[in-house]
């Protein structure tokens, strides 16, 4: 007599299994693994098995009986449909727990469910050992990643602005390190520090940093101003004493009430010990409530002045960190950012020229590299140009110097909105760079006719222009009359193409990736700029009219003949790359380093290192194409 | 299950079986008084010669456990009478331990697990029985012409077992209907493993079974 019930039960859920794809073709070990660890619980209808609130799944469910209901849930639209019946035999939640985040997605029991669960170790264990199941498992990822990238950004935007959260803890909120005087500071220093600062409230502190008093600017007026206060005397006697303190752990929620009690627009945040930390202001919470995509808009729209601007640009660079850490794809990301990183610099140009006569002149403002492109990641240098003509031919010279002198304007302003000057000088204030439209066609004319390897790095900047503002026409012309030149110039494209194929994917032969000597991967050099260079290249051959890398994928496939599944698997591939980079930039963000496009693919989980492998497969593909086609 | 095996191999004898029953007497009283997702439970199911529990013969035994509200295959016991009864009746106390019983149909499969019991261990645990015969309708009050057997209840709730009137096939059956059973009760106020004997036994006073 030997106990044998477990085998039995286990063979039971063995043949249950076997009836649903992918465990219909599951090794037979792997099979039995699963089956021999899934534990059946039961869901009475109504009732929630899974939901974003709970953090990161510890499970993994196979639905055995029932039905259960996945719901859209949470800012960002990660898939196509809002909810979506699943029954026998499927599971969940496949993405949340192969990357180890919490569930974009409620899961609730439709009906009385009996679901299967194994623990999330099981279920990264099973993945090791069933090739199989771990290759169900990246097709749904990549299956959820296309849906992804089909959702128009507009309604996460929106969505995600209603989250920002009202529960962020004051100490995060605190932008900068509290200004401060002693008691006995003379008033006028203290109102010349406000003035110099550009603050609108000044703390009086004691020796151990603990506040005083305060001193706001609409204290001014009654208080210095009209009683004709005499500013020699010290300042602790027209400040509001013992001021109204929150701790840095309270939340944003917490201040706002506190200042809608009280009447007041600032609040002093002390730490543990009662010193200072700094000051939020009424409008540091505002500005949470402000980020979304049409706001954004609307403020940068409005603005009237280079501060209001600035603080749009952070703004967007904010909404973007929040959209990453919501799971956004890529191009979605990509095209918002650019959306908003184009309304901006027009408003930029439409404050520089109010400021300048440009009576006769017509002009376009250039885009060049990646904003040409519409891929800008959150820390892009500016690469910009001018396009003019001018009815006066007698007055070109004149009309030059004006467009130069906006120019420098419009390249200080967005600098000081947080895109570095150009250190190659690619700026539209760079006479070089302000042409009109001969000169910009001897100037490419020359590059594809004595294509010397500057030459080519030139092509790779500027022929990925556009339009950002002034006279469409211009560009589109500019465009045309480069496309037709490219096109006849086949030598031209295939030193192109030889340019394009000295980097090479980082595939290795015996491991997964070949790495640098930090164990890195630059994605820009050895990544994106594998799709961006054949895209341009399949452009200028097709005549493609898009500057960006997956309309010119696109486009050109279609002229091109190359199947649609595979130029989609190819961009899909871009895609991938573009948005590692972007989180990459996110996490050295939160550290304050520089965005550097540099990942060590050890860092990244199971799932997105195999996903990493294909996309630079599909470059490998890209190029490979390029090598057929120029015979190199 | 090897551990009790040699340890109850020596003994096949009464006594050797008698302290079977002696250290499962030795154990801490289950708490009836804890929500159904802190208590283990044991479905019990039994295979007989015939349906009539004073002459037919037990075959064979089955149990699993369910325990957090959860069905590990693992926690599963199945032993047929043939060979060596008292190991058989010893290792499904073992496998119990204090935890509730759970039968459809006490009045059949508990009769002759009592008899049985008796006969190879020298004595008759005393536990707690739950019978879902009765807990069922209770609980999921179908009406008066709802189901009674066991293959109706399965029916409503689409429940598939891989083998019929098979101690540990029912068993699997039953298992389920308990985990939908536990899940439903804390909402007629029969959270604990105390209040479903409650609910069980006035189902019982004021019902006379079809």
């Amino acid at each position: 007599m030997t106990n044998t019930a477990p085998d039995q039960l286990v063979g039971a859920s063995t043949d249950f299994l076997r009836r649903f794809s992918p465990f219909d073709r599951m090794e037979a070990d792997a099979l039995t693994f699963l089956a021999q660890r899934a534990v059946l619980g039961f869901h009475a209808r109504g009732s929630e098995i899974l939901s974003p609130e709970m953090g990161q799944p510890r499970h993994f469910h196979i639905i055995q009986r029932g039905k259960v209901q996945a719901r859209q849930s949470g800012p960002a639209t990660v898939t196509e449909y809002t909810t979506l019946n699943m029954g026998p035999g499927e599971c969940f939640p496949i993405g949340a727990i192969t990357a180890q985040r919490p569930s974009t997605n409620a899961y609730v029991a439709v009906e009385d469910s009996f679901v299967f669960q194994i623990g999330v170790d099981d279920f990264m264990e099973l993945m090791r050992i069933s090739p199989v199941f771990h290759l169900f498992c990246t097709q749904y990822i990549a299956s959820l990643l296309n849906q992804s990238r089909q959702q128009l950004q507009t309604t996460f935007a929106q969505r995600a602005s209603d989250q920002q959260t009202m529960t962020t803890p004051l100490g995060e909120l605190i932008k900068q390190a509290p200004v401060s005087v002693g008691p006995e500071t003379v008033t006028r220093s203290a109102l010349e520090k406000m003035a110099e600062l550009r603050i609108g409230c000044m703390v009086v502190v004691d020796e151990q940093q603990r506040p005083l008093g305060v001193l706001t600017q609409s204290d001014l007026l009654p208080r210095v101003v009209l009683p004709a206060f005499d500013l020699g005397r010290p300042i602790v006697e027209v400040t509001t004493p013992a001021p109204r303190t929150l701790p840095a752990t309270a939340t944003a929620y917490d201040a706002a009430l506190e200042m809608a009690t009280h009447g007041v627009r600032h609040l002093l945040v002390v730490d543990a010990e009662g010193r200072l930390c700094g000051v939020v202001s009424e409008r540091d919470l505002f500005s949470l409530q402000r980020l979304s995509l049409r706001q954004i808009r609307a403020s940068i729209e409005g603005a009237g002045d280079i501060e209001a601007l600035q603080s749009a640009a952070t703004d967007i660079r904010q909404l973007a960190l929040n959209l990453i850490a919501q799971g956004i794809g890529a191009e979605q990301l990509t095209r918002f950012i650019s959306a908003l990183n184009d309304a901006l610099t027009r408003r930029i140009i439409d404050l520089a020229i109010a400021r300048h006569d440009l009576h006769g002149v017509d002009y376009a403002w250039l885009a060049f590299g990646s904003e040409g492109r519409h891929e800008q990641t959150l820390s892009t240098d500016q690469d910009n140009g001018l396009i003019y003509t001018c009815s006066d031919p007698a007055a070109q010279d004149a009309h030059k110097l004006r467009l130069l002198a906006m120019a420098r304007e419009v390249n200080n302003d967005l600098a000081a909105c947080g895109f570095p000057l150009c250190k190659g000088n690619v700026m539209a204030s760079n006479p070089e760079l302000c042409l009109t439209p001969q000169q910009w066609q001897n100037r490419f004319g020359k590059w594809i006719g004595e294509p010397d390897p500057q030459a080519l790095l030139n092509a790779s900047i500027y022929f990925d222009f556009r339009v950002i503002h002034g006279r469409q026409s211009l560009g589109d012309q500019l465009r045309s009359w480069l496309n037709r030149a490219a096109r006849g110039n086949s030598a031209f494209q295939r030193l192109m193409a030889v340019n394009a194929l000295d980097a090479q994917p980082p595939l290795g032969r015996l491991r997964d990736f070949v790495v640098e000597a930090d164990g890195c991967i630059d994605l820009k050099k050895s990544g994106a700029r594998l799709f961006v260079d054949a895209a341009r290249i399949f452009a200028l051959r097709t005549g493609a009219e898009a500057s960006g890398t997956v309309q010119r994928l696109r486009q050109s496939a279609v002229k091109m003949g190359v199947p649609e599944e595979e130029s989609a698997a190819i961009i899909d591939g871009f895609h991938f790359i573009q948005l590692l980079r972007l989180r990459a930039q996110h996490l050295d963000t939160e550290h304050d380093a520089p965005g550097d496009n540099r990942i060590n693919p050890e860092h990244l989980n199971e799932l997105d290192r195999r996903i990493l492998k294909e996309a630079f497969r599909q470059a490998r593909k890209l190029q490979a194409r390029l090598r057929l086609d120029y015979q190199l | 299950m090897s551990t009790w095996l040699n340890r109850l191999r020596p003994g096949r004898d009464q006594p050797g079986q008698r302290a079977a029953l002696q250290r499962w007497q030795a154990l801490p009283a289950a708490e009836l008084g804890r929500a159904h997702f802190d208590t283990r439970y044991v479905v019990i199911n039994t295979e007989a010669t015939g349906l009539d529990p004073e002459r037919d013969r037990l075959l064979a035994v089955a149990a699993i456990a369910i325990d957090g509200g959860l069905i590990r295959a693992q926690e599963s016991y199945y032993a047929s009478l043939a060979d060596d009864p008292g190991a058989a009746l010893a290792g499904l106390l073992e496998f119990a331990g204090k935890a509730p019983l759970v039968v459809f149909g006490a009045g059949f499969n508990r009769r002759l697990l009592e008899r049985a019991w008796q006969t190879h261990l020298g004595g008759v645990p005393e536990t707690i029985w739950l019978d879902l015969f009765w807990l069922l309708p209770a609980v999921f009050r179908p009406g008066l012409d709802g189901p009674t057997r066991l293959a109706q209840w399965m029916k409503i709730f689409d429940i598939e077992t891989f083998q019929r009137h098979h101690a540990l096939g029912d068993a699997w059956a039953i298992a389920q209907l308990l985990l939908a059973l536990l899940a439903r009760a804390p909402r007629l106020g029969a959270g604990t493993a105390r209040a479903l004997a409650d609910l069980e036994r006035s189902r019982r006073q004021f019902t006379t079974p079809a």
